[in-house]
């Protein structure tokens, strides 16, 4: 199980990176690499050139800004997980980073290479979605923001064009009273998830629900949000909310379930909805509880 | 394939090489080097076998090329023991709990626990199954593994001592 | 300690938690696995496979790969298969009914993973290169994927053999048994299907062959349980003297069954090694493994049991299919009898018989696996707890009303396995009492009440271990006092995790009456060892300790007539020899060492009188006394099921068993927790599975899922000590944790789901499964609650 051969190239700016990625042939971004080297070694993939981005310092880093949070795309999950401003100003994210795989992944792993691989069981996309993110990409042509809502188009697959870098994520950062939760379900800690969800949930001075994000992963080709049940929700007292009621309305509809040893769409659907009502109760819970 | 220079610090010793760019680290490591305690289990980065430390972060030699660890600090497992043989705390409550039997897994699991044991030293069981949850063993059952991992932890509290020799390299980014 | 004393059971190390010589080289990288030889020049093998599970082989073209730099031979069938001058196992015997095993695929690729061609080139990375320029031509032809219907097929794996019958074998006929079960007040019956999973060793196979032309000798390094069994079968495969092929193997990462015999790749090393003017490697990848390497376990059968009024078992039968894919090693008939023979474990069950047949498929072969009869506990135990069910009995209840007791043995099974020193009514008893089952009970009832499901399930079994077959009946030991007093025992070895070195230097520092530093052992390396069976059947820890015990006793012998002879020619009755220093009872002052009376053994001949030896090294051959040592244990298991997503928690596991006197508690555990845990694995999370076309679906270990430390309970242990008739009292106890799990866990799932009437007959207990399982369930009890509503309707309307 051995990787067959590249060029390697090593650019020291995100300028000469995606120059390199315009100009070469055949050419791939490598990040953490814990998902691509598996598919290299397995000869899933094969590139003619790799541009590691490990020497491009620019790509990482936490930094907070103005009501949000910028983090390099470079920055590892680890780095991400030992944060204290990640902790305090996205929960969520910093929630959804011990399911990432294993420590020793997470060393490795970056979020950017998580976001732009877009693994439709993966959390990254799922938290970026729910968090209404905004991605710094960087081409030849210049820059651009992608906004997370028009960034995830399918099986591994994204707005990014070819040549493109994701740079940066900006997070905002919710104020007042808020919860989050991550639930997801996996055969085995560390697994991709069968089926999860991320709840993010913001209760107004009148107690009522005035902001409310439901995304899903392990559900479909690539990350998805649930729209029609958060906009029923808004208004809404959470006296009133049926968490598994909520469950049930996210799965409704929902088409390109995937099916596979582990299970079918419908058993899929069955665990998501439990998820998001798992992540429901936890994410309200915290937004009343204050 | 042009072949790459590297330079890289292995068990505290300067290594040049010049090697082709899809050289897995492992590999360097095993062949190149001649260190041996690093395994291959599965070589797609989910048995844990080849862990080791890249700059005092647990990483899967198998999913890095040797390449991009130009310029960093790698301890494999037989960088842990002191010079004169003296084993590590972790290797020592490996052995004292029965913590191996083929010993084909246990580097991984051991380089893992010394670099779990740096950032969390009074782990909870939880901790300690979650931590040791990305290295497979097929013998042990993890039973003397989860044993040896909490007295580890427990020996080292206790002596005030750090669970790998040289834990200077953190990457703090 | 003082010389002079008498050694007691205290004093012994057998029985202690010695801390294990491995562990040093092992804990700092610096064992040697078969990855680690390097020899000069060395090259290495990758194995071009096929992608297809049934194919006819119409060209294989080579010239591209061989035009790559760094690749030195393309090797086919006609290279490789000519050569094989005879291919039989130690283990089997030369007159075995044996199947088919080519080296390579020869006209017909036969699952998916037959090696069609063999790349030899400097390194792996070439040589993986190479394999995917090697254009092989396949014309595909209908495969034989799913075992169970094979009988049927047209369509055959191996044309030699009608209707894909391996062999067929069983008691008396199950008709017999029909008046029984036709008046018998309860009958209960289920046929299990169970997976394929597979031993799963953290090191794959591996193995570097170098062959000495001008000599004509050959050198292995190889990732195995028997070495000796890998040079025989290599002497007879290139017709070479035995002793001209030397096998080594220093750490092998865990075998479980899978590393006793050579496989087919084996044999292509072999032979191209003379047909290459250089050493070869050949280490498996994972892929390769899960393509390869050979599954386990897939298998079912109908097991029926009769009752009577008061829930005895009146008959028990088990009619068994297993699969042994395309190529399996070795023939599953010898080793898979044991199914049925055992079928009526550790139950007084006054009839029965049993039917097994094993199928070829076009999948990978059927290989040993750690209690390869396993499926004999899983038919009966989870059966029992289907006619707790239906009789309406406590599961526990009905398994006291059954279980032999202690005044019943010596005893011989309904299917005539002869029974003796086994307990199993004893380790059921403890491991209740450990779990506090009435506790449990009440538990249940509140979680039960609260929404949660939570189950308890048991399997208690009794296993046949150290079987004294052809191979397997004796085992041998050299001991050598060095002339320093310090003491190298060499055995057969094949030690893969079983702590054979720490075991056999405990047993000898015993039986030779030394200190246990003062004891090396060398293993593993057929130039220089006695030759042995190697790991397998339970066999290491009862037939060590009959080799190195019948050895030392005469070495020690020997020392003690060295002794009297220096301590002043003192009758050799009265000398003492403990720790390592001889003296005479009651006269502690006066000494002497095992130093200086090897000292004298080796450099002072020409002053002992004739009639005592000189050196002191003496080579024994223990045979096996009896047929098999049995033990025995019961798992149980408690968890938790999540009724939503299926998922099982395993909350408590405890195992009580009965391996007779450990000689090292910590390895004996170790056995224990780490069979258990794959049994777990193949109760919940493993599985090799196709699609009907014959393609493996679980090609990685993202697909194969072996348990971690997150799955994993915390396992209670719980002993109890019969000695069996073998050396030293010692039964094996490498198998039975494998054995015991499965049954236990889906026991537990049952038991937490049975207020859904969820039957389980279907493996592994996936959370979908089980989800398809409640789902199947509530439709039966909606469907049942219809049919009584339409009943109650037409009594009415009637």
């Amino acid at each position: 199980m051995k990787p067959a051969t590249f060029e390697y190239h090593a650019p020291t700016s995100a300028e000469e990176a995606v120059g390199l990625l315009a100009d070469l042939d055949d050419a791939k971004a490598l990040a953490g690499g814990q998902s691509l080297v598996p598919m290299l070694a397995l000869r899933l993939a094969v590139f003619e050139n790799l541009v590691d981005l490990r020497r491009v310092d620019e790509l990482r880093g936490i930094e907070t800004r103005d009501g949000s949070v910028w983090i390099g795309a470079g920055t590892t999950q680890a780095t991400i997980g030992r944060s204290e401003s990640i902790g305090l100003n996205v929960p969520l994210l910093a929630r959804a980073t011990p399911l990432i795989g294993h420590l020793q992944i997470r060393s490795r792993g970056t979020i950017g290479g998580s976001i732009a691989h877009a693994d439709a069981s993966a959390e990254y996309p799922a938290v970026a979605l729910a968090l209404d993110v905004e991605l710094d990409a960087l081409s030849p042509r210049g820059r651009r923001t992608i906004p997370a809502a028009e960034f995830f188009t399918g099986t591994w697959s994204t707005e990014l064009e070819e040549d493109e870098l994701l740079t940066g994520i900006t997070f905002p950062v919710w104020q007042g009273r808020a919860g989050f939760a991550v639930e997801e379900f996996a055969r085995r800690h560390g697994d991709f998830a069968m089926a999860g969800a991320c709840v993010a949930v913001g209760v107004g001075a009148d107690g009522r629900i005035d902001r409310c994000a439901i995304s899903l992963f392990g559900l479909g080709p690539c990350a998805r949000r649930a729209t029609e049940v958060e906009t029923e929700l808004i208004g809404t007292s959470p006296a009133d909310s049926d968490a598994d009621e909520i469950g049930r309305t996210a799965m409704a509809g929902l088409d390109s379930v995937p099916t596979d040893l582990h299970g079918s769409a419908s058993y899929r659907k069955r665990v998501g909805a439990a998820m998001v009502a798992r992540a429901w109760r936890r994410a309200l819970q915290e937004a009343v509880g204050d | 394939m042009t072949d790459v220079d590297i330079q890289v610090r292995v068990n505290g010793i300067a290594r040049r090489a010049s090697v082709p760019p899809r050289l897995i680290l492992a590999d360097f490591l095993r062949v190149n080097c001649g260190l041996t305690g690093t395994h291959l289990g599965c070589e797609h980065g989910v048995c844990g076998a080849c862990s080791v430390l890249l700059d005092g972060e647990a990483v899967r030699a198998c999913l890095i090329f040797a390449v991009q660890a130009d310029g960093a600090e790698i301890t494999t497992v037989e960088g842990l023991a002191e010079p004169d043989g003296e084993l590590s705390v972790v290797q020592a409550a490996f052995r004292d709990h029965h913590g191996l039997q083929c010993g084909f897994c246990t580097p991984g699991f051991v380089v893992s626990v010394t670099a779990f044991l740096e950032e969390n030293p009074k782990p909870t069981d939880d901790e300690i199954r979650d931590a040791l949850s990305g290295n497979l063993c097929r013998c042990t059952g993890y039973q003397g593994i989860i044993n040896a991992v909490r007295a580890a932890a427990e020996a080292l509290a206790e002596s005030g001592g750090s669970a790998s020799r040289d834990a200077t390299a953190k990457e703090t980014e | 300690m003082s010389g002079s004393q008498q050694a007691t059971d205290t004093d012994r190390y057998a029985g202690r938690r010695v801390k294990r010589v491995e562990d040093a080289r092992l804990l700092t990288g610096r064992g040697t696995f078969v990855d680690d030889v390097v020899r000069p020049g060395m090259l290495h093998v990758n194995f071009v496979r096929s992608p297809i599970a049934r194919a006819r082989i119409t060209g294989i073209d080579i010239s591209e790969a061989l035009a790559l730099d760094g690749v030195y031979a393309v090797l086919t069938a006609a290279d490789i298969n000519p050569y094989v001058h005879e291919q039989w196992f130690s283990l089997e015997g030369r007159h075995a009914p044996d199947t088919p095993r080519p080296p390579l695929a020869e006209g017909e690729v036969r699952h998916v993973g037959d090696p069609v061609a063999m790349i030899i080139a400097q390194d792996r990375y070439v040589a993986e290169d190479a394999a995917e320029l090697v254009i092989v031509d396949y014309d595909p032809l209908p495969p034989v994927v799913d075992y169970a219907t094979a009988f049927d097929s047209s369509e055959l794996v191996h044309e030699a053999y009608p209707g894909n019958l391996v062999g067929q074998i069983g008691g008396r006929p199950m008709a017999d048994l029909a008046p029984t079960f036709d008046n018998a007040p309860h009958v209960v019956s289920e046929t299990y299907h169970q997976q394929a999973y597979c031993a799963m060793p953290m090191e794959t196979r591996g193995i570097v062959t170098e062959w000495s032309p001008s000599d004509g000798t050959m050198t292995i390094w190889t990732a195995t349980q028997s070495p000796h069994e890998v040079r025989g079968f290599c002497a007879r495969l290139l017709a070479i003297p035995e002793h001209s092929v030397r096998v080594v193997m220093r750490d092998t990462g865990g075998g479980f069954g899978q590393k006793v015999l050579p496989l087919r790749e084996d044999m292509c090393l072999m032979i191209a090694a003379t047909k290459v003017p250089a050493p070869l490697k050949w280490i498996e990848d994972r892929q390769e493994h899960l393509l390869a390497a050979g599954q386990a376990r897939h298998e079912h059968g109908e097991a029926r049991m009769a009752f009577d009024d008061d829930g005895r078992i009146l008959a028990a039968t088990i009619d068994h299919v297993q699969d042994a894919g395309a190529y399996p090693s070795p023939n599953p008939v010898g080793s898979g009898i044991a199914v049925g023979l055992i079928f009526p474990g550790p139950y007084r069950i006054p009839e029965g018989t049993f039917n097994s047949r094993f199928a070829f498929s076009n999948t990978s072969g059927r290989v040993a696996y750690r209690g390869p009869w396993q499926f004999e506990s899983v038919a009966r135990e989870c059966l029992l707890d289907v006619a707790a069910r239906q009789i309406g009995i406590d599961p526990v209840e009905l398994r006291r009303k059954n279980m032999l007791r202690r005044d019943e043995l010596p005893t011989a099974n309904c299917n005539g396995m002869p029974y003796s020193d086994i307990t199993p009514l004893e380790t059921f008893e403890q491991a209740l009492e450990i779990l506090d089952y009435d506790a449990f009970r009440r538990e249940q009832e509140q979680a039960r009440a609260a929404g949660r499901y939570i189950g308890v399930g048991t399997c208690t079994y009794v296993e046949p271990t150290a079987g004294a077959s052809a191979l397997y009946g004796t085992e041998g030991a050299t001991i050598r006092v060095e002339p320093s007093g310090k003491v190298n025992v060499y055995v057969a070895g094949g030690s893969c995790g079983n702590s054979l070195e720490t075991t056999v230097i405990q047993l000898t520092a015993d039986a030779l009456g030394v200190d246990i530093a003062d004891v090396s052992s060398i293993q593993g390396d057929t130039a220089v060892t006695p030759f042995g069976g190697g790991t397998g059947g339970s066999r290491s820890g009862p037939m060590t300790a009959g080799a190195v015990n019948q050895t030392a006793t005469e070495l020690r012998g020997r020392i003690l007539a060295l002794a009297a002879h220096l301590l002043g020619g003192v009758p050799v009755d009265e000398v003492e020899f403990t720790r390592g220093v001889a003296s005479v009872k009651g006269s502690p002052e006066k000494q002497v060492t095992l130093a200086e009376i090897a000292d004298t053994a080796y450099f002072k001949s020409g002053s002992l009188p004739a009639e005592l030896s000189v050196g002191l090294e003496v080579s024994g051959r223990f045979r096996a006394q009896h047929l098999m040592l049995w033990a025995n244990a019961t798992h149980v298991c408690t968890c938790e099921v999540d009724i939503v997503t299926g998922e099982v928690k395993l909350l408590r596991y405890i195992v009580s068993e009965d391996c007779g006197p450990m000689i090292n508690p910590n390895v004996v555990e170790g056995q224990i927790f780490g069979g258990t845990v794959q049994g777990i694995g193949g109760a919940l999370y493993e599985e090799l599975a196709y699609d009907d076309a014959g393609n493996p679906v679980t090609t990685t270990f993202m697909d194969y899922l072996l348990p971690t430390a997150a799955e994993v309970p915390t396992i209670e242990l719980g002993h109890v000590e019969t000695p069996s008739i073998g050396p030293g009292g010692y039964k094996g106890v490498g198998e039975g944790g494998a054995i015991g799990a499965p049954p236990a866990v889906i026991n537990a799932v049952a038991d937490a789901l049975a207020p859904f009437g969820v039957r389980i007959s279907r493996l592994p207990l996936t959370p979908a499964t089980i989800v398809n399982l409640l789902e199947e369930a509530a439709q039966r009890g909606a469907a049942g609650a219809a049919a009584a509503a339409g009943a109650a309707r037409t009594a009415v309307a009637g």
